[in-house]
């Protein structure tokens, strides 16, 4: 999920450089990434979400 | 103070971009190229974190500084912080260099990712604080120079990062691993697994910080001997009862006995700390502790006396207290440490306990052991952490001198194969001639623990002793405290 994740992200700086006028979908796309990132993150660390140290 | 120009702005953000692409996010992918290095699924997140950061930068570059992209960063930038404090969390606390897979400069690459998502919140508030005022939408600005590379190298750094993510991690569904095998361009060696997913781990806020307080573990004891883990148990019957009648001011939560001296040591809710004459009826000296200034002492759970006139006390969370009754105490100097004092009290010092087997488990007694000039501790098992655990510190420098799971010796059976010595919940303990008489909370029961052989050589149940505090020895006999001051009177088992 993560190659899926940078050939999002290469998807989004192609339409920056080639389709400038498509900023909606490219801003969409990075929100897409965010979450995406985010969900993985997430299923790594689920077991202890909060730093494991002293609080 | 000059103001940025949008200009301006774009000028140094395309620098701001190639530096975070060509740095972080281009060195990682050389540390994999160049040393084996693969992330673990939490890196990859923190690595797309980092991309993303300079991908808002482009959208910057494009479109100019629209607030949603400002919104953005600083948000990739918060959860970054919280993505690397979380990662570095696993590994913060262990010894010189034993962080996870490779280290760049002497820091791990968590701790790196950490920095990066600072300085990435910081360029941005000084970029924005010293921004002029923009204009609203406009056409998208054509890069150029430093802007239009900024672009292409951004381009090439993801796409090796797409190529190694590939090689790493498999097309989807395949994911990222807690532990990456090195980086090979041999296909055979590549491991591409949803094992995150698979492996059943409970969803958890705190992990395996996640202990119930040792008071309320205490308190949800059940007390019935007959349904504890060793079966068939002797039982060991008080043959007089005594109390401690001097005024205490609170409940009582620990009691130690000096064997030569014959006085008492109480410790009780509230921080507060007894010494009292051996016939328990006067307070010879009374403080009681600010458990808040400096290191955080946990309720008081146990005391001991180590020898001379010097008084050791412990909390719950493993910290300690040196006391001395000094009738020429600074009482000035006292009062940071002392809510109360009767003026005859010094405080020597005061630390933490600090353990390997015990970690993540609260105490509930202390104990001294003269022969070896060691203070010992037994850990309070929680659901998370199943372990009875003996731990000795050594007197001279508080430390930890060693450490053991006690078996059990010849005699001792399991009422059944799930059962555990771990379900003991230690709240009073003693050494005398060797021997460690632990009195458990759960299942009022008396553990006697060989200190030489590490065994428990022999536990007795306590009907309608619920609840103890703390024992003590005096002679032949045991001596049981509870937490309303009654001391149950018990033949001292023979060793």
């Amino acid at each position: 999920m993560e190659f899926l994740n940078f050939v999002l992200i290469l998807v989004i700086v192609w339409l920056l450089w080639r389709r400038p006028e498509r900023e909606r979908l490219a801003f969409g796309l990075l929100v897409a990434s965010c979450l995406l990132m985010a969900l993985l993150f997430y299923v790594g660390a689920r077991g202890s979400i909060v730093p494991g140290v002293n609080l | 103070m000059s103001a940025l120009t949008e200009a301006r702005l774009r000028s140094i953000l395309a620098w701001v971009v190639i530096v975070l692409v060509a740095g972080p996010v281009a060195g990682a992918v050389a540390l994999g190229v160049l040393h084996g290095d693969s992330p673990c699924i939490l890196c990859w997140a923190q690595r797309t974190s980092m991309a993303l950061i300079a991908l808002v930068g482009l959208f910057v570059l494009r479109y100019g500084p629209r607030p949603k992209y400002l919104g953005m960063v600083v948000l990739l930038g918060v959860f970054g912080q919280y993505m690397a404090l979380r990662h570095a969390g696993l590994h913060l606390a262990r010894d010189l260099g034993q962080g996870f897979s490779e280290s760049i400069l002497g820091a791990h690459t968590y701790s790196w990712a950490w920095l990066v998502h600072v300085v990435a919140l910081a360029v941005i508030g000084l970029l924005l604080l010293f921004l002029r005022e923009v204009a609203g939408a406009e056409r998208p600005h054509e890069p150029r120079g430093a802007a239009r590379f900024a672009f292409g190298l951004f381009a090439v750094v993801v796409a090796a990062n797409a190529v190694q993510a590939f090689v790493s991690t498999g097309p989807p569904p395949f994911m990222g691993q807690s532990d990456p095998v090195r980086l090979s361009l041999n296909p055979k060696h590549w491991v591409w697994s949803m094992e995150e997913l698979t492996t059943p781990a409970p969803i958890s806020l705190r992990g395996s910080w996640t202990v119930p307080r040792a008071d309320d573990a205490v308190a949800a004891a059940d007390p019935d001997p007959a349904d504890g883990p060793l079966a068939g148990l002797p039982a060991l019957r008080s043959v007089a009862w005594e109390r401690i009648s001097a005024p205490l001011d609170g409940a009582l939560r620990g009691l130690a006995r000096d064997p030569a001296t014959g006085r008492w040591l109480a410790v009780t809710e509230g921080y507060g700390v007894d010494l009292l004459d051996s016939t328990a009826t006067r307070v010879l000296h009374h403080v009681r502790l600010d458990g808040g200034w400096s290191i955080d002492v946990g309720p008081l759970a146990g005391a001991a006396f180590l020898g001379g006139d010097t008084l050791a006390v412990v909390g719950t969370n493993k910290s300690w207290v040196l006391l001395l009754p000094d009738p020429k105490a600074d009482n000035d100097s006292m009062w940071k440490r002392f809510r109360q004092t009767d003026g005859g009290v010094a405080e020597l010092d005061r630390g933490r306990f600090a353990t390997v087997r015990a970690r993540l488990q609260y105490v509930h007694s202390l104990a001294f052991d003269p022969a070896a000039q060691e203070l010992i501790t037994l850990s309070v098992p929680s659901p998370r952490q199943r372990r009875l655990v003996v731990s000795r510190f050594a007197r001279s420098d508080m430390a930890l001198a060693s450490e053991f799971r006690p078996s059990l010796g010849p005699g001792l059976t399991l009422a059944g194969s799930s059962r555990s010595p771990a379900e003991y919940l230690v709240t009073g303990a003693a050494v005398a001639d060797g021997e460690l008489y632990a009195v458990s909370a759960s299942f009022s029961t008396l553990l006697v623990i060989d200190l030489g052989s590490r065994m428990v050589t022999a536990a007795y149940a306590l009907p309608g002793l619920v609840r103890p505090v703390g024992v003590a020895v005096r002679g032949a006999q045991l001596l049981l405290a509870l937490g309303d001051g009654r001391i149950a009177v018990l033949p001292r088992p023979a060793p």
